[in-house]
C-alpha cells in the first residue's frame, strides 16, 4: 500500500502573513493592554488610531486658539481688563497682533503686554469720552485713523 | 500616523552651522548602479558626464562608485551625525539625479522627521518669564540697613 493522496493534502498558504500583521502592529506598540499585542484587537485600535488623527488636524487649530484666548484672558485680568474690551480696543488702535502673538508676549515679555493692555485702556477711555462726551473735546489722540495713500 | 506613534523632533541646526564657517554635513556618496541593465541607464549617464564636476564642486565630499550585477541602482549617503540615507534612482535620468545629489548635498543629516514647532530660540524671554509675582506689588518694603539707635 502506498498513500499517494497524502501529500494532496498539505496546502501551501500566504507566505506573508507574519509581515503584513507586523505592518499594523508597528502602529499599536505604544498602545495599553492587549491592544498592542493581538492583531484582531490591534486593527481596531489603529483604525480607531488613525481616524481620530484625521478628525484632530482642525481641533487641534480650535484648541490652540481657545488656549492663546484663555491665557490672554487671564494676564489681562490682572492688569484689570477683560478679554473681549483688550482685543476689540487693540483692533480699533489698528495693532494687528494675533492671539498667538499675543499670547506669547504676555508669557515671556510682561512688560510688553503691560503696555499693550495700557494702550487698550486709554482707546476705550477715549471711545467713552467720545461717546458719552457729544463733541464739545475734541476727538482723542489714538482714534484718530492714519489714511496711508 | 498619528503623533504620538511617530517620531518627532524639534527643529535645530548641526552645531549652529553656517553662523561662523559652512562645513557640508554630507560624508560620503556611493553610488551603486549596474552596468548592463536598463534601469541604470541614467547612472551610467551622470557617471560619464556630471559625477566628475560634482565631485570638483563638493571636495569635502567623497564620492564612491561601485558597479555591481543585478542590483537595484541607489545613492547611499552618509552624513557626518551618522546618518544614512538611501536613495533608489531606478529609472530616472541624468539631470534628475544631479537633482537629488544637490537636495541630498544642502541636507543636514538630522532625520526627516515631524519638526514640532517651525522656529526655535535659546532666549526665548528677554523681559523675565512670566511667574505668580510678576505683576504683584511686593510685600515687604525695599530693604534698608537696621537703624540703631547707638549715640
Amino acid at each position: 500500500m502506498v498513500f499517494l493522496s497524502l501529500s494532496c493534502w498539505i496546502r501551501s498558504r500566504g507566505p506573508d502573513r507574519y509581515w503584513k500583521v507586523q505592518e499594523v502592529l508597528k502602529h499599536a506598540r505604544h498602545f495599553r493592554g492587549r491592544k498592542n499585542r493581538c492583531y484582531s484587537l490591534a486593527v481596531r485600535a489603529v483604525r480607531r488610531a488613525l481616524v481620530y488623527a484625521t478628525k484632530s488636524r482642525k481641533l487641534k487649530k480650535r484648541n490652540m486658539r481657545t488656549l492663546w484666548i484663555t491665557r490672554i484672558a487671564a494676564a489681562s485680568r490682572e492688569h484689570g481688563m477683560k478679554y473681549p474690551a483688550l482685543m476689540h480696543n487693540l483692533t480699533k488702535s489698528s495693532v494687528q497682533l494675533n492671539r498667538r502673538v499675543i499670547c506669547d508676549l504676555a508669557v515671556t515679555e510682561p512688560r510688553s503686554f503691560l503696555s499693550l493692555a495700557t494702550l487698550a485702556r486709554a482707546r476705550q477711555q477715549e471711545g467713552f469720552r467720545a461717546a458719552l462726551g457729544d463733541g464739545k473735546e475734541p476727538s482723542g489722540v489714538l482714534s484718530r485713523v492714519v489714511l496711508l495713500q | 500616523m498619528t503623533a504620538r506613534g511617530s517620531q518627532s523632533r524639534f527643529l535645530q541646526s548641526v552645531l549652529r552651522n553656517g553662523v561662523g564657517r559652512y562645513v557640508c554635513q554630507l560624508k560620503r556618496i556611493s553610488i551603486i548602479f549596474s552596468k548592463k541593465a536598463q534601469g541604470s541607464l541614467g547612472v551610467r549617464e551622470f557617471i560619464e558626464e556630471g559625477v566628475v564636476d560634482y565631485a570638483k564642486k563638493n571636495p569635502s565630499t567623497v564620492v564612491y562608485v561601485s558597479p555591481q550585477t543585478s542590483r537595484i541602482p541607489k545613492i547611499v549617503a552618509e552624513y557626518l551625525n551618522g546618518n544614512v540615507r538611501e536613495e533608489i534612482v531606478t529609472n530616472k535620468t541624468s539631470p534628475q539625479i544631479l537633482e537629488l545629489l544637490t537636495k541630498l548635498t544642502n541636507q543636514s543629516g538630522l532625520e526627516i522627521v515631524r519638526i514640532r514647532k517651525p522656529f526655535h530660540t535659546d532666549s526665548p524671554s528677554i523681559q523675565g518669564q512670566w511667574n505668580p509675582f510678576t505683576n504683584r506689588p511686593p510685600s515687604i518694603g525695599p530693604i534698608r540697613p537696621q537703624k540703631q539707635d547707638s549715640p
